[in-house]
């Protein structure tokens, strides 16, 4: 609903301010809707549930309101046979207890203080009182003024006296101005909080005297915004069209006029029902000049006028005004169902809509850079405003994708002729994109493309595990305008760094964007950006692509952006060379392992040695373990499953994407289009200082390979143990026989081929659900086999554990994967592989950065002991690192590479290379 | 809050203001058994009294005016007395037989019963009053041997009971308590604590808004009917909510953004946030907190998590602590800082300690306030 125009009213008016569990703040020029068929008034259907003491149909419609986006709701009780204290109580208590309802502020509507004063008791938030007045003159009014303020709301006040109710408009600003000077100067009630109500009276009642209601209404409206700063108005809607009950196109056209020209003279709010609205622009113009006449008052017969209309309308039938109907949006331009098809992410009629625009604007590309854009315009501007989220934007371009994938054929056609006639041709811009060598992590990127293609530029994306080499081969070839990394294991990073050393080498001379999961920009800015000339910007998250780009390719933008990320990367590099963490010496660290008293009884034994191979592992059974809340952080939804779903801003779509990825789901497991495999095995083991030995057989004579751990040495305030995961393994000394486990499992087989697919009809959407839906299958699979494993280890025959108490990890045992905080180093994923065979077993192999392939691939070791528990190493001393490299023969250079998070110093060669560039 | 400038008004305006550290936890450090909490006056009830550590007060003064002592002379501008459970419905648990152990339950009867039993309403007079009395004493003692005041926070706790929870599965409407019974305990607290001499109220561990909104209507209750508003006289409020990993009420889940516009009405002398998670991940709820209320900023935070292996039974040492507050101090976002659950005097003389010199948080005046929303509108 927009206004015509701003009358002359206060400058800087304060904001009205509420809340539910949320916070409400209106926001300049917006009308605040307010429910009311939680009003057993307004509501009959409600009035019957609450009568009959059916609650909880009452609750439901409450929730109804708030989906239909009512900002505010308003509750009555106010009924003969209804006792309102005990209903308004009883309800609103109820209310409390929906997370979606009690989400917003609720208007507290009575005409008895009792009630009023019932129902504040009931609010955690900051509601609304409806309503006070000095009906019963100036003393009452101002205790019960003083009553709202203590509890805490905002209050309407009716244009209401001891003389009655305020009609015309010099009576509505008299007493407004009353009410107002006695509130904020007397009681020190704060004048944002003061809704003015100057009664909304019935139109075209046939008496004269109400031919001017409407006006009046307005007027008064304009004169409280203009004299009374901060007050706000508000109003009862639906009164003004009471005489036309039962035509209900005729009331909303009147509904939607009135409140076109009350805002405009400045109406904060309204009781409207919100699922109800004609749309100002959408009223037929013949009922809209009837309609205007009566409530402007704008010639004495418009009511006859408009009663005839009405009568018409009945006696022919009238078309069911109601009933939107579902496919109107298809009579619009074709421009309009462009924008309409990419805002929603329809793709049935784009070819055929997208061939229209063609045929009219006469060239392909002017569809592209016309409508197309115009509604990725849209799309992008509700993406920014948080009025969509990812999943939309990501099927907006899927709609794009086919929209353009129809016009690339007449574009091929017509560049080939520019060509040949001697033109050049260049996109807005061209990136190339790839997960660095040794990395197949691929989501991430994935998002970050199918964003930028959205906007127009042409992305190149180059897939995962690609050598430096390939990637400045092919931005050469391109002539790329920017280039972009992404990794999400930590030996990624340091290939970053490479890629950008070479990248200063070979003299590039465009920015190089780094961004997945480990990436920071701490990182980026200590080691990555120092060795090349050109911008290095970290990308936090795909939002953050377009941004991102377009200011470093904008010829205007550019040099400010840079100017002031260098400012910032500089400020990062300064704060980082603070002092370090305290840390205890290695020599310490030891001598504080984690006090366990060594009993037989804790140690686990399990029914078999050995490995054992689970192949084609049932997918049915592994959803069922799925943790939801990371597959909804993949999709840049912040939340915690199941709560996500009822979320304020993104619930619906929430729950949108988690249907589509069950219907996913559902055809991945019936046509087992991914296959499970995995592996897992048991082995006598002992721990010898901070390594695990691991036996060839019972005997334990002969040691067939050895993990090395690393010990905690930040940090470690008072008695503080210093953990290492080889606590957790009985020593030798002990005497005891131990055991640990080692297991790798994957989801991903046959996951290229089922993307590919999606990729190639152009479903970029589909393909990246699947990704994201391999990788949580993945986990659980982890998590399926731990359950497995604690069984086959004995301890956990007993363990009755629900879905959330599995994700909260209540059981024994943990199950810490190399490359993760308890264990960091990668490369002992390679002892994992020899042990149990894991490429010959599963198909699963390691890259050279010891990254899993194919993806949605997890392994890790088994701890059983009672007290072990996971736990971040942190950071590491340079004692520490030297006894490493002698414990495990790897060179010192090396364990530094690969430990280059944790150390807590800079290690000799890159302090040497840092000081060269 | 009252129009003439609070004394620990001028203090905000140099520097952070130091509140103190946890009473239970350190409680714990001096290794208190069950005679010691029962003395003879307590001997023969017949419920474990251990974990009612606001009963010290009565029984081990000396203990606990050691334990103010300590934390005063660590820094600590403020100290809270020692009856964040001493209302007569708190009490009730250590006192009255539950019904549920035979098969009742605890409903808006069984509360009516607990809020007239003189017994439980003598002893929560008793403990808050002689709770503020110490502090007055060793904060008093204290500011005359170093010359600085120092100020007395009456307590006021969350309870153990919930207006916006129901316990019962089958109805989600039920409350055990009604929030004019929560109302009538907290105000007998409130008129206890002022009686005994302590300068500020601070309604604080909220994990459920409703609770502390009914502690608010009992304050402003208290200075209507006992004259401090017409005298001029009524004690700053501060506020202060615990709130989990998604900023919100513990228990009523209410967002810090709707938790301001829902406290603002009783214009507080400060907001902020204390107990729960500890500090890590406290920043950006501090940030909302700070952008938003236009009243001091405080916190005060658990020593991280509950650490069993550690002395005072929690993770986080005395220079973690004040390495993090010392973050948010630069951060911009901290008036009044301290500690709660696990903090020792020793934390809180770190935390002093870090802070010292940090300048504090610009309080915004009304003019300035004025001025920004003129920035706001032009914009």
């Amino acid at each position: 609903m927009s206004a015509p125009e701003s009358p002359a009213v206060i400058e800087n008016p304060k904001p009205l301010r509420l809340s539910g569990s949320r916070p409400f703040t209106q926001q300049a020029g917006v009308f605040i809707m307010i429910g009311e068929r939680t009003n057993v008034a307004g509501s009959p259907k409600f009035a019957k549930f609450v009568k009959a003491g059916k609650y909880e149909e009452a609750v439901s419609i409450a929730r109804q309101q708030v989906e239909n986006g009512a900002n505010v709701i308003d509750i009555c009780m106010d009924e003969g046979m209804i006792d309102g204290v005990e209903a308004m109580t009883r309800f609103l208590q109820l209310l409390g207890s929906e997370p979606e309802v009690a989400a917003v502020p609720f208007m507290i509507d009575s005409s008895k203080w009792t009630v009023i004063e019932a129902g504040l008791k009931c609010v955690q938030g900051k509601g609304i009182v409806n309503s006070i007045s000095l009906k019963e003159g100036e003393a009452k009014f101002r205790e019960h003024a003083a009553a709202v303020l203590k509890y805490g709301a905002a209050a309407v006040v009716m244009a209401f006296d001891e003389q009655g109710q305020a009609a015309t408009y010099e009576d509505k600003i008299r007493v407004c101005e009353r009410a107002y000077r006695i509130l904020v100067d007397e009681v020190g009630f704060p004048a944002e909080d003061v809704i003015f109500d100057p009664n909304i009276l019935t139109v075209a009642t046939g008496m004269e005297e109400h031919n001017n209601y409407a006006v009046d209404f307005i007027n008064a409206t304009r004169w409280i915004k203009a004299n009374l700063p901060h007050a706000k108005v508000s109003g009862g809607v639906s009164n003004i069209s009471f005489s036309f009950r039962g035509n209900n196109k005729v009331r909303e056209a009147m509904h939607s006029a009135f409140l076109y020209h009350a805002i405009g003279a400045g109406l904060d709010m309204g009781i409207v029902n919100a699922g109800q609205l004609e749309i100002y622009e959408e009223i037929e113009p013949e009922l809209k000049t009837l309609v205007e006449d009566v409530l402007l008052n704008r010639r004495p017969d418009s009511t006859e006028r408009l009663v005839a209309y009405g009568e018409a309308l009945k006696a022919a039938g009238g078309p069911a005004i109601t009933e939107k109907q579902a496919e109107e949006w298809r009579s619009g331009t074709v421009e309009e169902r462009l924008t309409h098809a990419l805002v929603r992410g329809i793709d049935t009629y784009i070819d055929a809509d997208t061939e229209e625009a063609r045929l009219q604007l006469g060239r392909p590309l002017a569809v592209i850079e016309g409508p197309l854009m115009a509604g990725m315009g849209v799309v992008g501007d509700l993406f920014g405003a948080g009025k969509m989220f990812l999943p939309q934007v990501v099927k907006s371009a899927r709609v794009m994708k086919k929209a353009v994938a129809h016009l690339t054929p007449f574009m091929e056609a017509e560049k080939a002729a520019l060509v040949a006639a001697g033109h050049e041709v260049k996109a807005q811009g061209k990136i190339v994109l790839a997960t660095v060598k040794g990395d197949v992590h691929d989501i991430g990127k994935n998002i970050v493309g199918v964003v930028l293609a959205c906007n127009n530029y042409e992305v190149i994306d180059m897939g995962v595990m690609v050598p430096a080499e390939k990637i400045l081969e092919r931005a050469r070839a391109e002539k790329a305008d920017v280039i972009g990394l992404s990794g999400l294991i930590t030996p990624s990073l340091d290939e970053m760094v490479h890629v950008a050393r070479e990248m200063e080498r070979l003299e590039f001379k465009v920015p190089l964007l780094i961004g997945g999961a480990t990436t920071s920009r701490a990182h980026t800015a200590i080691r990555i950006a120092p060795h090349y000339s050109e911008p290095v910007v970290h990308v936090l998250d795909a939002s953050r692509a377009v941004p991102v780009t377009s200011s470093l390719l904008s010829e205007e933008n550019k040099a400010e952006f840079v100017t002031q990320l260098r400012l910032e990367y500089a400020a990062v590099r300064k704060s980082h060379s603070a002092p370090k963490q305290p840390m205890v010496s290695f020599v310490e660290a030891r001598s504080r392992r984690t006090p366990i008293v060594w009993r037989a009884e804790d140690i686990a034994v399990p029914s078999f040695t050995g490995v054992r191979v689970l192949d084609n592992f049932s997918l049915a059974e592994l959803r069922e373990f799925i943790d939801w809340s990371p597959f909804f952080h993949t999709w840049e939804m912040k939340g915690v499953y199941p709560r996500i779903l009822q979320d304020e801003k993104q619930g619906a779509q929430a729950r949108q994407l988690f249907s589509e990825a069950q219907a996913l789901l559902d055809r991945i497991v019936d046509q087992n289009l991914l296959t499970a495999r995995g592996v897992h095995g048991f082995f006598p083991a002992n721990a010898v200082g901070d390594d695990v030995e691991l036996y060839e057989d019972g005997s334990r004579a002969a040691v067939q390979e050895r993990l090395y751990f690393l010990r905690q040495q930040a940090n470690r305030e008072g008695s503080e143990p210093c953990r290492s995961l080889a606590d957790f393994i009985a020593p030798r000394e002990t005497g005891l026989e131990d055991t640990i486990g080692a297991f790798a499992v994957t989801s991903g087989i046959g996951l290229k081929d089922l993307v590919d697919r999606f990729k190639s009809d152009n479903d970029d959407y589909n393909a990246i659900m699947a990704e994201a839906l391999a990788d949580r299958l993945a986990e659980a699979f982890a998590e399926c086999l731990h359950q497995h494993v604690r069984r086959e280890w004995g301890y956990a025959c007993e363990e009755q554990l629900n879905h959330a108490e599995l994700i909260a990890e209540k059981y024994r045992g943990i199950r810490p994967a190399p490359g993760y905080p308890a264990c960091p180093d990668h490369t002992e994923k390679g002892t994992i592989w020899r042990l149990l065979d894991v490429e010959a077993n599963t198909g699963m192999r390691l890259t050279e950065s010891f990254a899993m392939w194919p993806g949605s691939s997890v392994s890790g070791l088994y701890f059983a002991h009672p007290q072990s528990r996971y736990f971040s190493v942190g950071k590491i001393d340079r004692d520490q690192v030297m006894d490493y490299h002698e414990r495990k023969g790897m060179s010192l250079a090396e364990v530094e590479r690969w430990l280059g998070p944790n150390l807590n110093y800079e290690p000799a060669a890159a302090a040497s290379e840092a000081t060269v560039s | 809050m009252t129009d003439i400038q609070h004394p620990l008004h001028k203090i905000l305006e140099d520097r952070i203001a130091i509140i103190d550290g946890a009473m239970g936890t350190t409680i714990r450090t001096y290794g208190m058994k069950e005679p010691d909490i029962r003395g003879e006056r307590f001997a023969d009830a017949k419920k474990d009294l251990l974990n009612n550590g606001d009963l010290f007060t009565l029984t081990q003064p000396k203990m606990i005016g050691d334990i103010h002592r300590r934390f005063l002379e660590a820094g600590a501008d403020i100290i809270e007395t020692n009856t964040f459970g001493a209302t007569s419905i708190a009490q009730s648990e250590f006192f009255v037989e539950d019904p549920r152990e035979h098969g009742g339950r605890k409903d808006p009867a069984f509360y009516q019963k607990v809020i007239d039993d003189p017994f439980l309403g003598n002893l929560a007079w008793e403990i808050n009053e002689q709770s503020a009395r110490q502090c007055r004493e060793w904060a008093d003692r204290i500011a005359n041997a170093t010359g600085r005041q120092r100020f007395v926070a009456g307590a006021i706790g969350p309870l153990t009971v919930s207006l916006s929870n129901s316990p019962d599965a089958d109805d989600p409407g039920f409350r055990v308590v009604t929030f004019d019974q929560v109302r009538v305990a907290y105000k007998q607290q409130v008129r206890a604590l002022i009686a005994g001499g302590a300068d500020l109220l601070l309604v604080e561990t909220i994990f459920d808004s409703l609770n502390a909104k009914a502690a608010l209507v009992a304050i402003r209750e208290v200075f209507d009917e006992d004259g401090l508003t017409a005298g001029n006289k009524e004690l700053p409020i501060m506020i202060s909510a615990a709130v989990g990993r998604g900023g919100e009420t513990m228990i009523s889940a209410q967002t810090v953004g709707a938790f301001w516009n829902a406290m603002e009405h009783a214009r507080p002398f400060s907001i902020g946030l204390n107990c729960s998670l500890g500090p890590d991940l406290m920043y950006p709820f501090l940030e909302e907190l700070s952008e938003k209320a236009n009243v001091a900023i405080s916190c005060y935070p658990n020593a991280g998590l509950p650490n069993p292996l550690s002395p005072t039974g929690f993770d986080l040492g005395p220079s973690d602590m004040a390495r993090y507050l010392s973050e948010f101090a630069r951060g911009g976002l901290i008036n009044i800082a301290g500690g709660c659950c696990g903090n020792t005097p020793e934390h809180i003389a770190a935390i002093a300690k870090a802070l010292e010199g940090d300048p504090p948080r610009r309080l915004t005046t009304h003019d300035e306030e004025s001025s920004l929303l003129l920035s706001e509108g032009s914009r």
